[in-house]
């Protein structure tokens, strides 16, 4: 491939510093950037998050080592705006999101293409795991070759006029080849350990964010009773928006079976809990639709659906309804929550687009 | 990136004058002598250190006794704010910390610190063009004050404020008065004694000097709390071993810079009056900030609108020009800058402030450049963003 100029989004963490390197070792011609979500100095506690301030200087220290310039953008307000206000109105909403699906395709990659073109870059990378490949002439994003690592849940909401112009240079590669890449290279994040936290809730527990946007008072974060899936009162709850659907933590003793979440009642405030198989679901619908192929699937196509991070895809019959689409299960899936995505693949790994689930018709 | 690198940072920092490495040289070799030591090697130390005070004393219309050799500006800056702090403190008073609302992070964050230990911290609002609003100076004044501090030119529009006639006003309220001086040295015509200040501060690494050392005037009878203890050095203001070779240079560049400073005033002013026609005559919704008023030769501040300040500035750097948008912050990364809120309110919003400033270096040649390609960076920059909008 002939030489570009591309802007390298670099959170300071090991992948982004090796897609760095690899694209510097190709010959191209590269600019790191960093993205300032929120402000680091108010935030309490340790900021151990891939893009908090150690973060930055520690992409700083990267790009330095690879002798390519390197800026902060600061997109606190897009950020707070389209990434962690949304967030917070889901939790409200009794559902669970998916922040960093909501940043890869309202945030990030839009505003670095829009300040690449200004710097003449003809290309904007990550280090995510997922391919980049050309299918009938179109740009079309596959999962990673690394099942562990695969990143492809989190970027089906892409602009698809965007794809053309993404490079993700991790891809062909797994974690371990990526860490003893960093290695090799002596680059300064080769050992850092892996970001599990949401990068806006550095000290790991989100409700207290939702305190602070919501207020103590809200409905969210107010004490509820726990109901069967009878509607019978079968203990208290501290505020749902502690719970996500299928979660068995937080619920109190006492009880002669396990019991899991299997939804959660905004309107009342009820946590409805049940046993294992009321989890099970067959039929879902998915809203705010986004598609990457030029050709959504038509009615009656079986896709492979993946319904969370790291669960494996499932097939699903596809049935377009307006402005979403109802997934029917070829065999039930358990726990799925409302809020989070649904991607939609075709057999060979392609991501065909994806959406967010509405609601989950248990079995 | 081949072309020719242009550097429009100087107020920032600066190259350092070969005079001013002359000068140093053998402070940093042979003659490495502690001014507190009573032998040869520290006598030796001490009278260049003394010589360097002396000098330094003249350039700014002081006496010898009346200059500490410090750190730099941001060093002289807080030991004036929080030093009269804890003068005010000893005394059994709550101090009350007054400043104009442009002042540089250096006075305005140590107000703040004044205010978070206990005292108090009042905001002197200025227009652009550099006035005062007296009536809320004397307000202010009125009320009482440790100090007041009022800086000399500002550092991102280089707006010349009347530290004169702060001065006096300060003095009939009975107000120890402070100005940061640190882009007013060598720009503008600086006599601490004659402005009637209390106290200011400057620093060498804006005219040529090196990195680390700067002065802070103290008027004869001003009282003055050291922020560090531990020595007798620079009397009691500022313990620790003095740094002979940095004082050396800082005479040296202070006496170059002051000796120089109409001749330069006078060039300086016309290339950044030509870089701003050049701009402003090809690119007309430009915005110039700090020309409401009397402004520094060597700053011109250019807000650009619908553009985004970080990534013209990264743009400006890929273009091989050197220049500052904004200010940074702990990250590096550039927001809204306070002291074009302070001026401008609403209006500053929206536009991508970059900071062009000229130093000694600074050729016809290079501005010429600069105008040139601040052009085309921002045209091409607008087309982008119309076709985004379009």
């Amino acid at each position: 491939m002939a030489a570009e100029r591309i802007l390298v989004a670099m959170s300071g963490g090991v992948d982004s510093s090796v897609a760095a390197a690899l694209l510097a070792e190709q010959g191209h011609q590269l600019i790191g950037a960093t993205m300032k979500t929120f402000c680091y100095q108010e935030e309490p506690g340790p900021s151990r998050t891939c893009c908090g301030l150690d973060g930055i200087m520690d992409a700083r220290r990267v790009a330095d080592a690879l002798g390519i310039p390197h800026c902060v953008f600061d997109v606190e307000e897009e950020f707070t705006r389209d990434v962690i206000d949304d967030f917070v109105s889901e939790y409200a909403r009794g559902r669970t999101p998916n922040p960093c699906v909501r940043c890869n395709s309202n945030t990030k990659f839009r505003d670095l293409l829009r300040r690449g073109e200004l710097l003449g870059c003809d290309a904007v990378a990550s280090g995510h795991y997922v391919r980049a490949g050309v299918v009938d002439g179109e740009t079309a994003l596959f999962r990673g070759r690394d099942p562990a690592k695969d990143q492809s849940y989190f970027l089906w909401g892409l602009p698809r006029a965007l794809l053309p112009r993404l490079r993700f240079p991790l891809g062909e590669l797994t974690k371990p080849e990526v860490r003893a890449r960093a290695r090799e290279l002596r680059l300064v994040t080769a050992a850092k350990p892996e970001s599990q936290e949401i990068c806006f809730v550095p000290t790991g527990d989100y409700r207290d964010l939702l305190r602070r946007n919501l207020g103590e008072r809200h409905d969210a974060l107010r004490p509820g009773n726990l109901v069967d899936t009878h509607g019978r009162i079968v203990g208290r709850h501290q505020g749902y928006a502690s719970f996500t659907v299928g979660q068995r933590r937080g619920l109190g003793g006492g009880f002669d079976q396990r019991l899991y979440v299997v939804e959660i009642r905004p309107d009342s405030r009820e946590v409805v809990v049940g046993a294992r198989e009321a989890l099970e679901c067959r039929e879902l619908r998915v809203a705010e639709l986004n598609w990457l192929a030029a050709e959504p699937p038509a009615d009656g196509t079986v896709v492979r659906a993946q319904l969370r991070y790291r669960a494996p895809a499932v097939p699903g019959r596809v049935q377009h309804d307006g402005d979403g689409l109802t997934l029917e299960l070829g065999q039930p899936v358990l726990a799925v929550t409302p809020g989070q995505s649904a991607v939609f693949f075709d057999e060979t790994g392609r991501i065909l687009g994806g959406g967010r689930i509405a609601t989950a018709a248990m079995a | 990136m081949d072309r020719p690198a242009l550097y429009f940072d100087h107020a920032a920092t600066t190259p350092l004058r070969p005079e001013a490495l002359d000068a140093m040289r053998p402070h940093l070799t042979g003659a490495f002598g502690n001014p507190s030591s009573a032998h040869r090697w520290g006598r030796q130390a001490r009278a260049a250190l003394d010589g360097a005070r002396a000098e330094c004393a003249r350039a700014v219309g002081a006496d010898p006794a009346e200059i500490a050799f410090v750190r730099g500006g941001t060093e002289a800056d807080n030991m004036a704010v929080l030093g009269r702090a804890a003068v005010a403190m000893a005394a059994g008073q709550r101090p009350r910390a007054v400043a104009t609302t442009i002042e540089h992070p250096a006075v305005r964050e140590a107000c703040d610190e004044v205010a978070a230990r206990g005292g108090e911290s009042a905001r002197v609002a200025v227009e652009p063009t550099g006035e005062l609003d007296d009536d809320a100076l004397d307000c202010a004044l009125s009320r009482g004050a440790c100090v007041l501090s009022v800086m000399w030119v500002n550092n991102e529009v280089g707006t010349v404020l009347p530290v004169e006639r702060a001065a006096s006003r300060a003095r009939a309220a009975g107000v120890v008065v402070h100005s940061d001086a640190v882009q007013a040295v060598g720009k503008v015509p600086v006599d601490f004694g004659r402005a009637g200040l209390d106290l200011a501060s400057m620093t060498a690494h804006k005219i040529g000097g090196p990195r680390g050392v700067g002065l802070l005037y103290r008027r004869r009878g001003v009282e003055l709390a050291p922020l560090l203890f531990g020595g007798g050095q620079e009397r009691r203001l500022r313990p620790g071993t003095e740094d002979v070779a940095g004082a050396v240079g800082l005479a040296k560049a202070l006496t170059l810079a002051v000796a120089e400073q109409a001749a330069e005033a006078e060039r300086l002013a016309a290339e950044r009056d030509r870089l701003q026609a050049a701009i402003v005559d090809a690119l007309p919704a430009t915005r110039v900030f700090g020309e409401e008023g009397e402004r520094a030769p060597h700053l011109l501040n250019l807000g650009f609108p619908g553009l985004d300040g970080a990534t013209l500035v990264m743009a400006f750097d890929l273009a091989g020009v050197a220049v500052s948008g904004g200010s940074a912050c702990a990250s590096g990364s550039t927001t809204t800058s306070p002291v074009l809120r302070a001026l401008y309110g609403e209006e500053a919003e929206g536009l991508a402030s970059v900071r062009f400033s000229l130093g000694r270096t600074t050729t016809s040649e290079e501005v010429s450049e600069a105008a040139n390609r601040t052009i085309e960076i921002v045209s091409r920059a607008r087309d982008l963003a119309r076709a985004r909008a379009g």
